[in-house]
């Protein structure tokens, strides 16, 4: 009998084995993950559940026990609907058993031959002048049925196209020639993205080459069970593919990560600055040195996927100046840092204040550092973070954070690529504020100086991931923190009975993007229910919640609005605004936390609009 | 443990029930949930347990727990 590597795993905790650094799942075999789905099933019962859908036109039942190992480990209670074999369109209907099953997900596992029968022509020449012609009819069909779905639901759907099971026809040649079928196949993937994102919401193209790619074609398919039961994948391969599906499952059902908190010593160089000094660390184009180099790198990779950095090092802080001002090699300067603590207390202090001035929960925290002491310590003390050890070998890592879930994303706007720009923003304006009080200034004259504008926009279309994300990241500013997906905001937008309001923020320091929503409800022709009202976290201080309001409520009663209800839903996070309506002249409804406002016996008092400039534009219909 | 034994662990493990359940008589066609897909999954874990390679020529001539083992007898001649 095999010798069983993977015994070590085998008493781990769920969280122990979440915190993996990369790859330790991969050589299990299918008996070790069922153990292991029972152990975890029975000891720490997953509380989140999932309901995923699959359509697919290959064997996909084979897959379960990977999805429920990945599963579990993600403390997840998944529960799958195989649709009966084929492309089958009365499954998007509403009558439909995937329907019935109410998925929060829907994945199709298709070829490219689903798509458009010429693919599996064997004779097809594919001339070039007719690939277009042929990708465009592709294109054009697989979002017509991707729309059929979507009309019925607001799963999220991840499309997947199964990589060629040959390498490519050309051999060797392929790179080099006109007809290159890689080439091709990277062309169709772009135009279906693009026309996805143009045409519909919450909808992902999943890349399996990439799998392919990461685990190489050879590793990737067991001919004998895709010739036998048409089910294409090794052990390894549904292993992944089941790991990276739940993974996208894992961002949408746990609290968003935000931070990573990085140790410095022997995390993002090799060596200790105090005793080494700024010569000895390993830190360069050598070995280890280019281990941590890569890892800087990548930590910046991270950044652009929306993640901010944070530096928590016990350290002399001119010692670590040292190193991101002058070293030649850092990659990680000091503005790559939203924030920092470099100093001798203790790690859980400077979390918890780190937290505070990045007015984050430590439940957006990711902590990476080398020493198992720390980890220890913090997994103890402050359980809500996520705590990665590096692992001790140099070469393994630069990879170390490849696998963890939440450092997966499902999208990216603008204000996710600028996100340590805006908290360096933030930095200045706090800077300012200080130096007013210094000078004897009060709030209002900073408030004034920052030179505020407000741009309001109305029902737009252009900025629907990013209010969407709105809604499910923020919990301290959020008055019912009611959770939308991308398809529920494109749909409050297009109706007659919705009205979905953002704004952007400007000042002297710079453009904040879009940070507050609000979703207004009309119950008749003189009287609308506020669903929502939200802010970011970024703007609070500068009464632009007071702005945004009176803006709206001002805009509603040039409408004949005369009656504005609102809500108030507490929870752990937003007691911030307990008292938002009660401030902004709502009468309470005897604690039941409904709010009401009558605009024309109480109307809007000029004199207590914020010195904020406000422009609206009404892009809906 | 002997190779039956291994044979029905895996087995039992396989169909996810107990291994008491399990004989040396147990078959696709006399097991509850020894069905198609059961029965790929197990020879999964059967080339991953004894560290094995099957053809799908085999797969069809597995399907009893008394010809898993003998086959897996066969090729390690010289173990306990």
């Amino acid at each position: 009998m095999k010798k069983n590597p993977n015994n070590h795993f085998a008493t781990q905790t769920r969280k122990a084995l979440k915190e993996q650094a990369f790859n330790w799942s991969k050589n299990f075999s299918l008996p070790e993950a069922h153990a292991l789905v029972r152990r975890l099933n029975e000891t720490e019962p997953p509380e989140k559940e999932f309901r995923l859908g699959i359509i697919h036109t290959y064997t996909s039942n084979l897959l379960d026990p990977w999805l429920h190992f990945h599963a579990v480990i993600q403390g997840i209670n998944l529960k799958t609907y195989h649709a009966p074999y084929g492309l089958n369109l009365m499954e998007s209907q509403k009558d439909s058993c995937l329907h019935a099953h109410a998925p929060d997900m829907i994945l199709f596992m298709l070829t490219l031959e689903d798509i458009h029968p010429e693919f599996s022509n064997p004779d097809s020449s594919l001339h070039l002048n007719q690939i277009n012609i042929l990708f465009e009819e592709a294109v054009k069909r697989i979002l017509e049925i991707l729309a059929m779905f979507r009309a019925n639901t607001s799963a999220r759907i991840v499309l997947t196209l199964l990589p060629p099971v040959m390498p490519p026809a050309l051999g060797i040649f392929d790179a080099q020639s006109e007809h290159s079928e890689n080439l091709w196949r990277a062309s169709l993937k772009k135009q279906l993205v693009d026309a996805l994102n143009n045409a519909l919401e919450s909808t992902l193209f999943f890349d399996m080459d990439q799998i392919l790619a990461d685990i190489g074609r050879f590793h990737f398919f067991d001919f004998r069970f895709w010739y036998a039961s048409r089910f294409p994948f090794t052990s390894l391969a549904a292993n992944e593919f089941a790991r990276r599906l739940v993974n996208l499952m894992a961002i949408s059902v746990y609290p968003r990560a935000k931070v990573i908190a990085l140790d410095a010593d022997n995390t993002l160089w090799g060596g200790i600055i105090g005793e080494d000094g700024i010569n000895g660390i390993s830190l360069g184009p050598e070995y280890p040195g280019n281990t941590y180099v890569a890892f800087q790198r990548r930590l910046l990779d991270l950044q652009k996927r929306g993640f901010i950095l944070a530096l928590c090092s016990k350290n002399n802080t001119e010692d670590v100046h040292e190193i991101l001002d002058s070293h030649p090699h850092q990659i990680l300067r000091r503005h790559h840092f939203a924030a920092e603590r470099i100093n001798w207390l203790p790690k859980i202090d400077n979390l918890v204040s780190l937290a505070g001035e990045l007015s984050l929960g430590l439940d957006s925290f990711i902590f990476v550092d080398d020493s198992s002491h720390e980890c220890d310590i913090i997994r103890s003390r402050l359980p809500q973070i996520e705590v990665i050890q590096t692992p001790s070998k140099p070469v393994d890592i630069p990879m170390c954070l490849e696998q963890i879930a939440r450092l997966e994303i499902l999208s990216l706007t603008e204000e996710d690529a600028l996100k340590t720009q805006l908290y360096a923003q933030e930095k200045q304006r706090k800077q300012f504020k200080q130096n007013t009080n210094a000078l004897g200034g009060d709030l209002n004259s900073y408030l004034a100086s920052l030179k505020m504008k407000m741009c309001i926009e109305i029902d737009s279309r252009k900025n629907i991931a990013r209010l969407a994300q709105l809604t499910q990241k923020t919990n301290q500013f959020n008055v019912t923190t009611r959770r939308y997906s991308e398809q529920q905001i494109l749909d409050f937008t297009e109706s007659n009975q919705w009205t979905v309001s953002s704004f952007t923020l400007s000042d002297i320091f710079g453009n904040s993007g879009i940070v507050g929503l609000a979703l207004f409800h009309k119950l008749t022709d003189e009287a609308i229910d506020i669903d929502n009202f939200l802010m970011s976290c970024r703007v609070i201080g500068r009464s632009a919640e007071s702005a945004f309001l009176y803006a709206m409520l001002d805009y509603f009663a040039e409408m004949g609005i005369t009656q504005v209800t609102a809500t108030y839903i507490p929870t752990q996070k937003n007691n911030l605004v307990a008292d938002f309506f009660n401030r902004h002249g709502f009468t309470p409804e005897n604690e039941t936390g409904h709010y009401k406002r009558n605009l024309s016996a109480s109307p809007l008092d000029r004199n207590l609009f914020p010195p904020i400039e406000i422009e609206i534009e009404n892009t809906g219909a | 443990m002997s190779v039956l034994e291994q044979v029905i662990h895996v087995v039992a493990e396989t169909l996810n029930v107990s291994p008491s359940t399990i004989t040396r008589e147990s078959a696709a066609e006399n097991t509850n949930g020894w069905d198609s897909l059961a029965h790929v999954n197990l020879m999964i874990a059967i080339e991953q347990t004894f560290d094995i390679a099957l053809d799908v020529e085999d797969f069809a001539k597995l399907n009893s727990v008394q010809s898993i083992t003998e086959f897996i007898e066969k090729m390690q001649p010289d173990q306990v």
